[in-house]
């Protein structure tokens, strides 16, 4: 998936003109013939840092930026009642105390791992990061989240083509978000949030904190964990703004290393 | 040195229930005692932390494998919110972080917070200001005819009893 996605971002980075449409792994991408394409020694040393962070498990050291007891005291293992729980959601709980669902932090570690650790490669390679949440008592922290790292975020009312009929509904030659964050899957009517299943439909992978009453199956990197207490939020905000800084970061530094030294190089 | 060594092996097991029996007694954390240390218990307590620094240091990020006081079982076990057992008609304190005319949105500890209206004549009750409370739910659920599951309201029930020991006009954190 990864050096598919690195090849269309090499070639259609900052596409403006519109003259043909070609779909690129359901993307709809833009070819500018007057692209001049990038010269041989520059390509080399494009491909080095791109392959590079591939060679290791954990290249940007995500697992570094939380531990177990970070978790626990952002009651990130806080579920819902019995009565509320998904069926899909039952491999990732601990167990049910008082009618009360338990998340499993061990479980929960892993997957936040996976989940930034691809963040941070979506970062590091330049792509479009869109944080998503429907709750209201958060929009303002993912907003001023998404700010911080340069990144977007969508938190208002989700108009129905917004993935699956950018072309039409924004103008040709739209560029449409590489990831899609959702700090909360569901809308305001306890209802699978529309972005979900339109990112599956567009082949965009998304990344979701799912609680114990969210369905995570068609979510690409689920991370099980409480969506509703402000501290387990804010943990998340805070996750991801550090990874996505730290990648965008490293990534100049590679350029630094590597002789791309321009400030304002558009090869990615 | 050995002597020192001698003296904090004997006096580990007593100083380690004293933080346990703390965090039972008031659900928030309320850090170190107030009363000042001074002497041999300030040099333990130094001599401690540079001990589970070199132990961490040593272990490095698996620490919490080796360590099973870690576990997400242990910690769990130990937190307040088992320890506490049923919610119905438990006393905790919680903290007000919001207030909107008469209502104030408290914080205890819980997954979510709870409304209480505010009593009259308790005007001292501020954003950041500690309250008693007799929680009632820990979250407002209910399964209503022909749905496949409950309906949530994402928010505690509890009786506001008072401001945390009568102090109505000290705001703490």
């Amino acid at each position: 998936m990864l050096p598919a996605v690195s090849a269309c971002l090499l070639g259609f980075r900052y596409s403006r003109a519109a003259t043909v449409a070609s779909p690129c792994g359901g993307h709809h991408y833009v070819t500018a013939p007057s692209a001049k394409p990038p010269q041989p020694q520059a390509g080399d040393v494009t491909e080095k840092i791109l392959n590079q962070p591939l060679e290791k498990a954990d290249f940007f050291r995500v697992a570094e930026l939380f531990s177990l007891k970070d978790l626990f005291d952002a009651r990130v293992h806080l579920g819902h009642k019995k009565g509320c729980r998904h069926r899909l959601m039952e491999p990732y709980l601990y167990g049910c105390r008082l009618d009360h669902d338990i998340i499993n932090l061990d479980q929960t570690m892993e997957h936040l791992q996976l989940a930034l650790n691809f963040t941070a490669h979506i970062a590091y390679r330049g792509g479009i990061i869109l944080f998503v949440s429907r709750r209201r008592q958060f929009g303002h922290l993912v907003e001023t989240t998404a700010k911080d790292c340069g990144e977007y975020a969508h938190t208002r009312y989700w108009q129905g083509g917004l993935l699956t009929n950018a072309n039409i509904q924004y103008g040709p030659g739209v560029r449409l978000p590489d990831l899609i964050i959702f700090l909360s899957t569901l809308n305001n009517v306890f209802q699978q949030h529309v972005g979900i299943r339109d990112a599956a439909k567009m082949n965009i992978p998304t990344v979701g904190v799912v609680d114990s009453n969210c369905n995570p199956s068609l979510v690409t990197y689920p991370v099980p964990g409480n969506d509703d207490t402000p501290a387990a939020v804010e943990l998340y905000c805070r996750l991801f703004k550090m990874t996505i800084n730290r990648a965008k970061d490293r990534r100049k530094q590679m350029e630094l290393i590597h002789g791309l030294s321009a400030p304002t190089s558009q090869i990615s | 040195m050995a002597a020192l060594c001698r003296v904090v092996s004997g006096l580990r097991y007593r100083v380690r229930l004293s933080p346990r029996f703390l965090r039972n007694s008031f659900s928030s954390d309320s850090g170190p005692a107030e009363s000042p240390i001074s002497g041999f218990s300030a040099a333990f307590d130094h001599q401690e932390v540079l001990r589970r620094e070199t132990q961490s240091n040593a272990a490095g990020p698996k620490a919490s494998s080796l360590d099973p006081e870690l576990s997400f079982a242990a910690l769990l076990r130990r937190s307040p919110l088992i320890q506490m057992g049923p919610a119905k008609d438990a006393v905790v304190v919680g903290r007000v972080f919001r207030v909107v005319r008469d209502d104030l949105y408290i914080d205890f500890g819980g997954k979510f917070h709870c409304v209480c209206q505010r009593p009259a004549g308790a005007d001292g009750l501020q954003p950041g200001s500690r309250v008693r409370l007799r929680l009632q739910d820990m979250e407002l659920t209910a399964r209503f005819l022909g749905a496949s599951t409950d309906t949530t309201l994402l928010e505690a029930q509890a009786v506001l009893l008072g401001p945390l020991d009568g102090r109505e006009h000290q705001i703490r954190d």
